[in-house]
């Protein structure tokens, strides 16, 4: 398997007050750590017009990254490519995939914000053809050369598209386990319906809430971090709809249920309790693991401490199950 | 009158590095390929600690917004010594002015509700009804207020109507009395004639002169040039040769002076 940590955002928040500039210090010095402990991925996360800075721009933040690293990879997680110019946007990765040695990974999504849209002159109605268009832009690119494209979504449609196109998708932390494993299946309906053979599908990749502790106190900061992370989407109006029998998360009108329910997805316990339960994703192929650990009032010592252990205490037993 | 370093393409941390190890106030990236001048003034920028990043901008390629934002990146990653070159292109006047506008305007502090010739922003548009009037975007550059220099075909009338500096290639094409005028040449490598070339910009009012290095030149013996000899000579008038010209004063045993 491999692993990488996000989703960073580079945000000043109400919760926990930050300077931007030192946000993305901050984020080159993790990607420095995160790269001498042998993590393999680092996620970025893309929102516009937010109170608190909410990365808007992803290959910007993504070259930061790039420029002072040697082998670890950074994920676009997602790159909104409706609001976007596409030829642009495929120049632009092109070149932060020359400069990094190939080492960019573009992931988009669609958004779902009206402002987000109408502060880049976008009708909303526009998204999918947009998407569609940017799509296969970016596909002509990767094919000479280009980043690898990933995709993001939660819901059947844009899931089934995604394996009918050929990408790989990370899924949401939001996700429970069941339903990550209802998409899986509709992802390679798609793949399969695009002509190819399960065999040779690419690994699909996930983001986790996951805090590795035995203690009881450590636990208890740690999922009221991953609740205080889920209160920025209730003032985003984010929503998460229903999927066949998964229940919608609306984080706009039911904030509280919603973010209780996306709390329990968060693996907390031992080592070998986190290994199994990281397992089972493994096994409905998910190789890609993205831990969550950009949390709203998570201090850096904690999260720095967790990226250590998580290295240290998870990350080996689960590639050597893969080498094995 | 201080000098900076055109950045070749694809070397920009390199020479950004070197730049900054030579006392230049600041780099130029993106002169080569302005598409991806963002890109390589962040690979200056990370580079560096103190050097002023001048981006070049190429306008008309996508909605400035979407160029706002990825500039307040650019000025928090470097922590407010982003300077943006807006390249006029292959636009006239009015869009250029109208898109150079909704750039600073967004990059300020204030929300954004803009109405121009070229750009309405937010648009406004009919399937976006949950959208405001205005927007801010976000996060805000790192410094008050991000410099901007005009460049291009129309960048002259857009000067005369913003005030803005614009970007000269000769001298004669100095002289407006504004604190900040911008200048870029390419020197020899020929120290008379380098000298020659610096004195006649800094009598003709230029402030900031970016001076690209000539093809194939040895770095570190050029920059030497640069920074022992020409510098100085246009820091202050009626500069006294004695010091540049003297020996250079001995390194710490075991080590080598830069």
């Amino acid at each position: 398997m491999d692993f990488g940590v996000g989703l960073f955002s580079l945000q000043n928040t109400a919760m926990l007050p930050a300077h931007w500039a030192g946000a993305y210090r901050d984020m080159r010095e993790y990607a420095t750590l995160m790269e001498g402990l042998g993590y393999d991925e680092l996620w970025l996360s893309e929102h516009h017009f937010f109170y608190d800075g909410y990365c808007p721009a992803l290959l910007p933040a993504a070259a930061s990254v790039l420029s002072v690293t040697k082998r670890l990879r950074v994920g676009t997680g997602m790159l909104l490519l409706p609001m976007q110019d596409p030829q642009r946007l495929a120049a632009v990765a092109r070149d932060l995939g020359r400069r990094s040695g190939g080492r960019l990974d573009l992931g988009v999504g669609l958004g779902y914000r009206d402002i987000e849209f109408d502060g880049h002159g976008v009708s909303r109605k526009q998204r999918l053809p947009r998407m569609l268009r940017g799509l296969e832009i970016l596909e002509a690119a990767e094919e000479n050369g280009g980043p690898p494209i990933w995709m993001g979504a939660q819901l059947i449609d844009p899931v089934k598209r995604a394996g009918l196109r050929g990408h790989p998708i990370l899924f949401s932390a939001a996700l429970p386990f069941e339903r990550c494993k209802t998409l899986v299946k509709v992802w390679e309906e798609g793949w399969v319906e695009g002509g190819r053979s399960l065999a040779s599908k690419p690994a699909l990749g996930a983001l986790r809430n996951i805090w590795l502790t035995e203690d009881v106190k450590e636990r208890e900061a740690a999922r009221d971090w991953v609740r205080a992370s889920y209160v920025q989407y209730a003032g985003l109006g984010w929503t998460l709809p229903a999927v066949g029998e998964h229940e919608q998360a609306d984080f706009a009108e039911e904030t509280d249920k919603a973010i209780a329910d996306t709390v329990e997805t968060t693996i907390t316990g031992s080592a070998e309790e986190c290994i199994r339960q990281l397992r089972e994703f493994e096994a409905i192929g998910i190789h890609h693991i993205a831990f969550r650990l950009m949390l709203d009032g998570a201090p850096r010592v904690a999260l720095e401490s967790q990226i250590r252990r998580l290295a240290e205490g998870v990350m080996p037993k689960l590639r050597d199950r893969v080498t094995a | 009158m201080r000098l900076g370093l055109v950045l070749a393409e694809g070397e920009e941390a390199d020479l950004a590095r070197l730049a900054e190890t030579h006392g230049l106030f600041g780099v130029l990236a993106g002169s080569g390929n302005p598409l991806t001048a963002i890109n390589a003034a962040i690979y200056a920028s990370t580079a560096t600690e103190f050097v002023r990043v001048v981006t070049r901008v190429r306008l008309g390629l996508e909605h400035p917004v979407t160029i706002a934002e990825e500039l307040s990146i650019l000025d928090n990653v470097n922590n407010g010594r982003t300077i943006v070159l807006a390249d006029a292109g292959e636009l006239d006047a009015e869009p250029a002015a109208d898109e150079v506008a909704v750039l600073r305007e967004a990059l300020s502090s204030r929300p954004i509700q803009h109405e121009g010739p070229a750009w309405k922003v937010p648009a406004g548009l009919p399937a976006n009804a949950a959208a405001p009037s205005s927007i801010s975007v976000t996060p805000k550059p790192a410094q008050l207020e991000v410099p901007f220099w005009l460049t291009g075909a129309a960048a002259p009338e857009v000067g005369r109507s913003s005030g803005l500096p614009v970007l000269a290639r000769e001298p004669a094409h100095l002289g407006h009395p504004r604190l900040v005028e911008p200048g870029l040449a390419a020197i020899s490598g020929n120290l008379k004639a380098d000298r020659d070339l610096v004195a006649a910009w800094a009598a003709a009012g230029v402030t900031h002169l970016f001076i690209e290095l000539p093809a194939g030149a040895d770095l570190d013996l050029t920059m030497t040039m640069v920074s022992r000899h020409l510098a100085p000579e246009v820091l202050m008038p009626h500069f006294p040769r004695v010091m540049s010209e003297s020996r250079v004063p001995l390194p710490w045993p075991g080590e080598t002076n830069k």
